[in-house]
């Protein structure tokens, strides 16, 4: 990691709006979100189901799901903006520059053709190589994901991989043409808890031997405190906190980003099911997009709400090095809304 | 049809060699009694389709054995399946009708295959608007009384094209019943590419696709077509035989075309001496039958085949 602020970031999100523009309403599933990824850093993208992160992953690579539309923000990407590239140049991109782990590693393989054949084709197109070179490449890479017997998988078809090797693929698939950035939404959600370690070390030995950066989308904490450089806290489209991932865990200062943590069971401690040793929960529902809270998205359900929360929303407001929280009760300015 | 490359890779591969999806389709099919049965029956159909002219005992147009025994004979050894009352050799005449019905099943569904399959398609890929307005139309193509249709425009047609250059075209009257078959043919295949297309196009793997730089051309030819195949194989199957036995129908009512051999038009000849020679109406009628059964058995077996837990 370099030093922060040293470097100009890989990947610059500026004040980024994404809206579903559906029959309902208009569900503001991103809602003005910032964040940075320096080179070679990795940075967690946590939040509850629902609040924006997949699909601000996706608008990353300008693949937001169909009735969706960015409108406002930029996303600064290697010095360009994604948002105004041709769609041509978008196809350079993707893959190349700036590739994705999917959650679902069963259906992110196309079944019909073999590893080698869906791999390979990536690597030609991108590196416009000729097949010896590709299936070199694959296999190469094959390797680097502990694939045993590299050559002989090739002919393999998806369904013949057990869950964990799919992933594998995946990763294989993504690094292929040594990408600076990774996305990685939910790499681990689907797999068993003992193969989810393993990705995981994986996924980190070779984002240091690739010298990729990562953006980690996940709900899970401990993954994040697992892998991440810093973590950014999402809440139904909004950031409410991002610090360097030890600062987060030793002291969070967004209502959220503590109930979050306080949620989490923890080995260490006896639950029951009477109040006083419940594990505590979050009360409330994630708040209807369509029509989210005033103020502070966070304020039904944050203990500390005051009546400004109501009216005000809150902006990102820098309390330590590298340390940015939106909260009104941590000095957070605001504008009415 | 796909089976073939399949079987073949299959002998030569070693055993170790893993199954792809169509590999795997062929070795579920194997072991379906009914599917093997239809493919036997299509299979002797291309066959004598292929080889009528040498396997025929006599010209298709040959009367002679009117002069020679007279008509309506019934099974001898010089006539297996007899002659009928103009003096054909009906087993000949069966033999001949075979490259007609397999000319129509196929060019039927080729033309259906190519409109469906493009309507369909851009209707389950663009989704919205264009979808509502495709499927509005293919909804107006399905409540057309397509016989009648056909019927109809085989007749004018017949009528506008005497003493127009056209009328030289070799067999022009069973070409406009192909296409006619095809242009109504279609409904069926866009709305299964549509569903295979809806189902296909939010799948994980034309995501990662995507996200990997596949363009909007590489997507559709080469993520999503391909994996709606095994669904319109199936669907294709049975439409061959729908058009064949369509083509019988209307050849049977007299408006297949004169110059051309086929089965529903050999009843449509004989059908008034079924009583004195019914040889002649048995032999196309079981030609129809087996044929159209083997292509239904066919796709029956192919959806079993490639969706095998629709199967209960």
């Amino acid at each position: 990691m370099t030093e922060p602020g040293a470097a100009r970031p890989l990947l610059d999100v500026r004040d980024l709006r994404v809206h579903f523009f559906t029959g309902a309403g208009i569900v503001r599933a991103v809602d003005g979100v910032d964040f940075a990824v320096q080179p070679q850093e990795t940075l967690g993208l946590v939040g509850e189901s629902g609040s924006g992160k997949t699909v601000t992953s996706l608008t990353l690579l300008r693949l937001s799901p169909r009735p969706a539309r960015v409108v406002g923000g930029r996303i600064d990407f290697e010095g360009e903006d994604i948002l105004t590239k041709s769609e041509k140049a978008m196809t350079g991109v993707r893959g190349k520059r700036m590739a994705m782990v999917f959650q679902n590693p069963a259906y992110s393989l196309n079944p019909i053709y073999s590893i080698g054949d869906q791999l390979g084709e990536i690597v030609r197109w991108h590196e416009k190589v000729g097949r010896r070179e590709g299936d070199a490449r694959v296999t190469e890479l094959l390797r680097l994901v502990g694939i045993t017997d590299p050559g002989a998988r090739l002919r393999q078809f998806p369904h013949e991989l057990s869950g964990g090797m799919k992933q594998r693929v995946c990763i294989a698939r993504a690094l292929l043409c040594n990408p600076a950035l990774v996305l990685a939404d939910e790499p681990t959600t689907n797999l068993d808890v003992t193969i989810q370690a393993q990705i995981l070390d994986l996924l980190l030995e070779l984002k240091d031997r690739f010298r990729t950066s990562m953006v980690l989308v996940t709900h899970d904490m401990g993954v994040v405190a697992r892998m991440a450089d810093r973590i950014t806290v999402m809440y139904a489209g909004r950031i409410c906190e991002t610090a360097d991932a030890r600062t987060i865990f030793r002291s969070p200062q967004h209502p959220y980003t503590r109930a979050l943590l306080e949620s989490m069971p923890r080995v260490d401690h006896s639950y029951a099911r009477d109040d006083a040793r419940r594990l505590p929960v979050i009360a409330g529902r994630p708040p209807n997009l369509i029509e989210p809270p005033t103020g502070c998205r966070f304020h039904p359900r944050c203990p500390e709400a005051g009546e400004e929360c109501r009216r005000i929303m809150p902006e990102p407001k820098a309390i330590g090095p590298g340390h940015t929280v939106s909260c009104l009760k941590r000095g957070s300015s605001g504008v009415a809304a | 049809m796909t089976e073939a490359p399949a079987a073949a890779a299959l002998a030569t591969a070693p055993p170790a060699r893993p199954p792809g999806m169509w590999r795997q389709g062929w070795q579920r099919f194997r072991r379906n009694r009914t599917g093997m049965l239809g493919l036997t029956l299509v299979c002797i159909v291309v066959l004598v389709a292929l080889s009528c002219a040498w396997i025929a005992p006599y010209e298709p147009n040959d009367q002679s054995a009117m002069m020679r025994f007279g008509s309506r004979e019934g099974p001898t050894w010089a006539h297996l399946f007899g002659t009928d009352r103009m003096g054909y050799d009906v087993l000949t005449r069966v033999l001949y009708g075979a490259p007609t019905a397999l000319a129509v099943g196929i060019g039927a569904m080729l033309v259906a295959s190519v409109i469906g399959i493009l309507i369909g398609g851009i209707s389950g890929y663009l989704g919205g608007m264009a979808d509502e307005l495709l499927m509005r139309f293919t909804e107006f193509f399905l409540v057309i009384p397509v016989f009648i249709v056909i019927l109809a425009v085989v007749r004018l047609f017949g009528i506008v094209v005497v003493g127009s250059p056209l009328e030289s075209i070799p067999y022009l009257n069973l070409m406009t019943i192909i296409l006619l078959l095809g242009l109504f043919g279609w409904p069926s295949i866009a709305r299964m590419t549509r569903a295979e297309f809806l189902r296909l196009k939010e799948m994980e793997f034309v995501e990662a696709a995507r996200c990997i730089g596949a363009t909007r051309r590489d997507i559709i030819l080469r993520h999503i077509l391909p994996n709606a195949l095994p669904s319109l194989v199936v669907i294709v199957a049975l439409g061959i035989g729908g058009a064949i036995l369509a083509e019988a129908m209307i050849s049977f009512l007299g408006f297949g075309d004169p110059k051309a051999i086929s089965w529903g038009q050999l009843l449509f000849f004989n059908y008034e001496a079924l009583k004195v020679a019914p040889w002649a109406s048995i032999a196309p009628g079981s030609a129809i039958f087996m044929t159209v059964l083997g292509f239904n058995l066919l796709a029956d077996g192919l959806s079993d085949a490639f969706n095998p837990r629709l199967k209960q």
